[in-house]
C-alpha cells in the first residue's frame, strides 16, 4: 500500500507543479494545432519527470513498474484536463502492439520513446465503412506485391489519422477464407505514397476523425506483424490489453457536483430549484450509479493490489457512465430553460453541459457501441447464446454484401 | 478516512457460501407461498436455522452475547436471505435494536436484552415510521411520565415481536424509547407479503425506557435508519441476483421460434442489462457495509453513512424492482403462474422497498446530505 500511496503523492505533486503550464486553464481558448503542440510540450515534460511509459520496460523508455501504478497516475491525471486526448489511442494500442510484436527492437525502441515524448503519433486503422463493430467484416485488401504488399481499400473514423506519423492496420490478404481468417496485420506510414487522409466533421463541430484511403500503398513484408492470415488474433489483443484502464463514472462528461452547482444558481417556480423534487431525483439517481461505478473501481484496484483478477464487473463502466452523462446532459440544458441555448462547441466537455451533450452519443458508439457492450456481458459473463451469425463459417468472398 | 477494505476476507466468503447453501437446502418454495395466504404467521423452520447459525448474533457485540461482527457479515447473510425470499422478517429489526440498545449506553438494558437478542429468545420490531413518513419529524405517539400511548401502524414483525424500538415525541422533542409489547394491542394487517407480519401496535400508557432525546435521538434513530437500509439493500441484491440468474436459466432452457430465448437481443440484452443493475447495486452495498463497520456515526461520518446508505438503497432497489419485471416478462405466461412463485419476489420488492424508509425519502436526505439543502 505504501509504495503506491507514495507514488500517488509524487505524481500529483508533479501535476501540481505543472497544472499552470499544460492544464485545463492553459487550454481556453487553443486553435486545435496550438492545443496540440501544447500537447507535445506536455508528454516531453512528463516524459523527463519519470511519468511516461509507467508499466512498459525501462529498456525501451519505460517506467518498469507495474499496471497498478499506471492506472493511479491516469487517474490522478485526469482531473486537470492536461492536453492529451491526440496521444490517446497512440499510446493506448498501437504502440503497446509494437512493443509486443514488432521484431526489430532497436527501432521500436525510437518508436516508443518518440511516441512517449509526442513526436510521433500513431493511428489505429480498423474500422470501415462496411466493419465498424462488425470488424472481421472488414474489406481493405493487402495483395502480394514483390517482396511486400499492395494496399487498397478505406477505413472509417480512424481517430487523429491527421497528425499520426504512422498507423497499425488489418487488411483482407485471403478472401477465399471464413472472414475471420483471411485477415492480416501491418503498420504503415501514414505519409508513404497512395495513402490520403481526409478529416469527418461530426455532429459537435470538430474533426478528431478521418476516412483514410489506400490506393496501391506500398507495404514492405517487414512491415507485417501477424502471421499470414493472423491479423484478427493481434486485432483482439489490441483491445484486450488495458482491460483495467483509469474510468471516470461521469462518462467523460461533467462531474456531478458541476450539476449541483448549476443547480444552486437557478430557481424553479420561485423556488429554489434544489428544493424540486425531479432535480433532487436526478441528482440522487446518478450519485447513487455513479457510487456504484467508483466502488467497483476501488474494488477493482484493490484485487489488482493483492495480486487477484478483478471481476467482470468492470466492463460496465462505459456503458452505463456514457449513458448517464448524456441524460444527466439533457436535464442540465433543460433546467436553464432560454440561457441554456447558448452554445460554444470549443468547450470542454468535461466541462460544459451542451458540449458533453452534443458529444455524448460518440461515447456511446466508440469503442465498443452500446449493443456490443451488452452482448459481451450477456456471452461473456452470464453464458447466453451468441447471436444468429448466417456468415460464419462462410468464405469471405462468398457472404452476401 | 481510514483505509476501508472493499474485498471480502476468507471467513467473510465463508458466511457468505455457508448462509446460502444452509437455506438452498432448507427454503421451501410451497411453504413459502403457504404463508402468503395467512396473515400474521411466519416461517418457523427459517427463523430456526436463522437462530441455529448464530445469524441473530452475528452484529451484536462479544460483551453480550453476540459474535461481535459487522455489517459486511450480516449483508453478506442477508444477500442469502433475500435470495431465498426468507419468510421472517426480523433479522434486521433484531439487529437494529440490539444496535440502539448497544449504543445508548444503558448497562441495565444492555444486559437485559442483548444476550436475549443473541440467542434469538426474543424478538424485535423498530416503529420509527408514522403514516407515509419513515422518520416524522413530529412524531404522534406521545412519551411523557415514562409511558408510551399512540399508534404505530403496520411495524414490521409487529404481529410476534417482544419488544419493539420506537420514534415518540416528549414534551416537542423526538425520543427514541425501548417498549416491551406484551401488554400492547396488536392489530395484524393483511399485506401482499403476509410474511413480514406487519402489525398496528397500539400503545396505551405502555411502560417504557428512554434511549436518547432531542438532537441525539435524531442522530441515533438516523445512524440505526442507515444501518438497517444497508442491511435491507443486501437483502434486496440477494432477491435481484436471484431473479436475474433465473431470468439467465431460463433464457438457457425455453426455446422458440428454434432457438434458445437467450439468444435474441431482446432478451439476452434486458438481462445483460439486469446483470448492470445488480453489480451497481452490490458495490453500493459493499461500500456501505464499509463504511458502517468503521464505527458509531455521528457529524461528518453520519453525513458519510447517510450517503453511503442511501446510494445502497436507491441502487439497490432499482436493481430488485427492474429484475422482478424483467425476470417475470423473460418468462412469459408462467412467470405470472402462483405455482412458479417468482411473485414472492416481486411481492418483497415491494415489502423491502418501504421498510427503512421509501426511495423518496432517501432521495430527499441523499441530497440533502450532499448540499446542505433539505427538501
Amino acid at each position: 500500500m505504501s509504495d503506491f500511496e507514495a507514488f500517488r503523492t509524487r505524481a500529483h505533486d508533479w501535476l501540481e507543479s505543472v497544472a499552470g503550464e499544460f492544464g485545463k486553464a492553459a487550454r481556453r481558448g487553443l486553435s486545435e494545432a496550438d492545443d496540440l503542440a501544447l500537447g507535445r510540450r506536455y508528454l516531453a515534460a512528463r516524459f523527463d519527470a519519470g511519468f511516461a511509459g509507467i508499466n512498459w520496460p525501462k529498456e525501451l523508455g519505460g517506467q518498469g513498474l507495474s499496471h497498478i501504478e499506471k492506472v493511479i497516475f491516469d487517474t490522478e491525471e485526469m482531473p486537470y484536463g492536461m492536453p492529451t486526448g491526440y496521444f490517446g489511442i497512440s499510446l493506448g494500442m498501437p504502440v503497446p502492439i509494437l512493443i509486443r510484436f514488432a521484431e526489430d527492437r532497436e527501432w521500436v525502441k525510437q518508436r516508443v520513446i518518440a511516441a512517449l515524448r509526442g513526436e510521433e503519433l500513431w493511428c489505429q486503422l480498423f474500422s470501415e465503412p462496411a466493419g465498424g463493430s462488425d470488424l472481421a467484416g472488414l474489406r481493405t485488401r493487402a495483395e502480394p506485391d514483390g517482396n511486400g504488399w499492395k494496399l487498397n481499400g478505406q477505413k472509417l473514423w480512424t481517430s487523429w489519422a491527421q497528425y499520426s506519423d504512422y498507423g497499425v492496420i488489418v487488411a483482407r490478404t485471403d478472401p477465399t477464407q471464413p472472414k475471420h481468417k483471411g485477415l492480416t496485420y501491418f503498420w504503415v506510414d501514414m505519409r508513404a505514397k497512395g495513402v490520403e487522409v481526409r478529416p469527418i466533421k461530426l455532429a459537435g463541430g470538430d474533426s478528431h476523425v478521418n476516412e483514410v484511403f489506400f490506393d496501391d500503398a506500398r507495404l514492405d513484408d517487414s512491415q507485417r506483424m501477424s502471421p499470414i492470415g493472423g491479423g484478427f488474433g493481434v486485432a483482439m489483443t489490441t483491445l484486450m490489453i488495458e482491460r483495467y484502464v483509469a474510468t471516470d463514472s461521469g462518462g467523460f462528461g461533467p462531474h456531478l457536483d458541476l450539476f449541483v452547482d448549476l443547480v444552486q444558481g437557478l430557481e424553479i417556480n420561485e423556488r429554489p430549484a434544489l428544493k424540486d423534487g425531479r432535480v433532487r431525483s436526478a441528482i440522487a439517481r446518478n450519485h447513487a450509479m455513479r457510487a456504484g461505478l467508483e466502488s467497483i473501481t476501488a474494488r477493482a484496484m484493490q484485487m489488482l493490489q493483492a495480486g487477484m483478477e478483478p471481476g467482470p464487473e468492470g466492463s460496465l463502466n462505459k456503458l452505463v457512465s456514457v449513458r448517464s452523462r448524456q441524460r444527466l446532459s439533457e436535464l442540465a440544458i433543460d433546467l436553464q430553460g432560454n440561457l441554456g441555448f447558448a452554445f460554444d462547441e470549443h468547450a470542454p466537455v468535461k466541462d460544459n453541459w451542451s458540449t458533453s451533450w452534443i458529444n455524448a452519443p460518440t461515447g456511446r458508439i466508440a469503442g465498443g457501441a452500446d449493443e456490443m457492450l451488452l452482448n459481451t456481458i450477456a456471452e461473456k459473463i452470464l453464458g447466453l447464446p451468441q447471436d444468429h451469425r448466417p456468415d460464419k463459417g462462410v468464405p469471405f468472398n462468398q457472404i452476401p454484401a | 478516512m481510514p483505509f476501508m477494505s472493499l474485498l471480502y476476507d476468507e471467513g467473510q466468503q465463508a458466511i457468505a457460501i455457508e448462509s446460502r447453501r444452509v437455506l438452498d437446502a432448507r427454503t421451501s418454495k410451497q411453504r413459502l407461498l403457504a404463508l402468503l395466504e395467512q396473515t400474521g404467521v411466519y416461517d418457523i423452520a427459517f427463523w430456526d436455522t436463522a437462530v441455529e447459525q448464530g445469524w441473530t448474533a452475528l452484529a451484536i457485540p462479544e460483551a453480550h452475547g453476540g459474535l461481535g461482527l459487522g455489517l459486511v457479515e450480516l449483508g453478506l447473510v442477508a444477500q442469502a436471505i433475500g435470495a431465498a425470499t426468507a419468510g421472517a422478517p426480523f433479522l434486521t429489526p433484531g439487529y437494529g435494536v440490539a444496535y440502539a440498545i448497544a449504543s445508548s449506553g444503558n448497562a441495565d438494558l444492555q444486559a437485559r436484552w442483548l444476550p436475549r437478542l443473541a440467542a434469538g429468545e426474543s424478538l424485535g420490531a423498530v416503529g420509527l415510521a408514522e403514516g407515509n413518513a419513515p422518520l416524522p419529524t413530529r412524531p404522534t405517539v406521545r412519551f411523557a411520565g415514562g409511558k408510551l400511548t399512540g399508534v404505530k401502524g403496520a411495524v414490521p414483525g409487529g404481529v410476534s415481536a417482544d419488544i419493539a424500538l420506537v420514534w415518540a415525541s416528549r414534551d416537542g422533542e423526538p425520543v427514541l424509547v425501548l417498549a416491551e409489547l406484551s401488554g400492547v394491542a396488536r392489530s395484524p394487517v393483511d399485506s401482499f407479503d403476509n410474511a413480514r407480519l406487519y402489525a398496528d401496535l397500539t400503545f396505551s400508557e405502555t411502560p417504557a425506557t428512554l434511549l436518547a432525546a432531542g438532537p441525539d435521538a435524531k442522530a441515533l434513530a438516523l445512524d440505526l435508519l442507515a444501518r438497517m437500509s444497508i442491511v435491507t439493500a443486501h437483502e434486496q441484491v440477494g432477491g435481484a441476483e436471484a431473479l436475474m440468474l433465473l431470468a439467465r436459466d431460463y433464457a438457457l432452457t425455453r426455446r422458440a421460434f428454434g432457438q434458445p430465448i437467450g439468444a435474441f437481443q431482446s432478451v439476452k440484452h434486458r438481462i445483460a442489462e439486469l446483470y448492470g443493475l445488480v453489480e451497481i447495486a452490490r458495490a453500493t452495498c459493499i461500500h456501505a457495509a464499509g463504511v458502517a463497520d468503521q464505527g458509531q456515526a455521528q457529524g461528518a461520518a453520519l453525513s458519510a453513512l447517510v450517503i453511503a446508505a442511501a446510494d445502497a438503497r436507491l441502487a439497490s432497489t432499482e436493481a430488485y424492482d427492474t429484475c422482478a419485471r424483467d425476470c417475470i416478462q423473460v418468462h412469459g405466461g408462467i412467470g405470472v403462474t402462483w405455482e412458479a412463485g417468482i411473485h414472492l419476489h416481486m411481492r418483497r420488492t415491494r415489502s423491502l422497498a418501504i421498510e427503512q424508509g421509501n426511495t423518496l425519502f432517501w432521495e430527499d436526505l441523499l441530497v440533502e446530505h450532499l448540499t446542505g439543502v433539505a427538501a
